[in-house]
């Protein structure tokens, strides 16, 4: 069961590694905002893997709770800021 | 093997399988109200199908219960960010992609 | 133009979330000794909980909710309590956050004693960092003006 979530743990990384293409070369800020918000999605479940692989899955939790929540404050902030073209009241 | 570890294995293979497809849609889409699509539906599947296949590895206990939690946050939330960023997107005049006419 | 404050989704889904992150960040406060958390990471996501209200409403909306003197009345309140708690093991004829000397005003056994102090402290401290962060936020985001004109 370790050796499963390892794998799949690597296969989010290498997924990861492909967003990062969009981000650099995205054209254009809008691009480059969608795709740091997938990038949030998978660091969301690399964390709980690793809870998984270590046996101490209750640490990870709240950790992984707290990273959804900034993640999609951010979204929401950036596309704000975009909109109003400078300002974000 | 119980058949909650198989059913979990199952969760996260089917969650994985989302990712890998809206990760290939975001590099090859055309234009960026379609890479949003992808990223936006199949991004928030392939959480939920993980979070589902965790709860079941866990167990009936405290952890898996927060799990759930997390499941339910962002299936509220995911969305309502793709919405703003769409919208976003809208107002700033970001062209969406049109079929090419063919000049007879 | 239509702002995104009049946007009715996004407008709902803010007031639906902003209680149940408050009611995430009491937990996180409170099980600083157990779990990752504490005094600092919950007033974080307290006052983050405070951000996603202004941007969402508009400062005028969230003024109605929580005013800008009560803000500067949390953080004194946040400082009182820590240096209370201080003062109060001092009186109590001990050192200076000397929480063991509390176990003689509530009666419950020494290691309790401590557990107690500390807890009190990380309230005072989560209290504290909420209203600098929301009070930081307010004066970068009006450019020091207390209004919401545009600053280009």
């Amino acid at each position: 069961m370790d050796t499963f979530f390892l794998v799949i743990g690597m296969g989010l990384c290498i997924l990861v590694l492909l967003v990062l293409y969009r981000v650099v070369y995205g054209p254009g800020v809008f691009n480059r905002v969608a795709a740091l918000s997938a990038i949030g999605n998978k660091t969301l479940i690399i964390l709980l893997i690793m809870g998984f692989v270590y046996h101490r899955v209750e640490m990870f939790i709240d950790i992984s709770m707290v990273y959804a929540l900034l993640n999609f404050i951010g979204t929401i902030a950036a596309s704000k800021y975009l909109e109003m073209e400078g300002s974000i009241l | 093997m119980s058949i909650t570890t198989i059913l979990a294995v199952l969760f996260m293979v089917g969650g994985l399988f989302f990712f890998t497809t809206a990760t290939i849609g975001l590099l090859r889409f055309p234009d960026f109200f379609t890479r949003l699509h992808a990223t936006g539906k199949g991004d928030t599947l392939a959480v939920l199908l993980f979070l589902v296949g965790f709860c079941f590895y866990e167990g009936f206990t405290l952890t898996g219960l927060k799990i759930v939690f997390i499941a339910v946050f962002m299936f509220l939330a995911q969305p309502t960010a793709t919405h703003a960023l769409s919208r976003a997107g809208l107002r700033c005049g970001v062209k969406p992609w049109m079929k090419k006419e063919d000049k007879k | 133009m239509i702002q995104i404050s009049d946007d009715i989704i996004i407008k709902t889904l803010a007031r639906v979330l902003v209680p149940f992150i408050q009611l995430y960040a009491l937990y996180v406060i409170m099980h600083g000794h157990h779990s990752p958390g504490g005094g600092f990471q919950g007033g974080v996501i307290l006052g983050a909980s405070l951000v996603l209200l202004v941007i969402t409403h508009g400062l005028k909306g969230t003024q109605k909710r929580i005013s800008e003197k009560s803000v500067a009345i949390f953080s004194s309140l946040g400082v009182l309590i820590y240096a209370g708690i201080g003062v109060l093991c001092l009186v109590l004829l001990g050192n200076f956050l000397d929480y063991s000397k509390l176990a003689i005003l509530l009666s419950v056994p020494l290691a309790q004693a401590r557990s107690l102090g500390i807890l009190g402290v990380e309230i005072g401290v989560g209290l504290a960092v909420m209203a600098v962060m929301f009070s930081i936020f307010y004066n970068i985001a009006t450019g020091g003006k207390q209004s919401e004109e545009d600053n280009n």
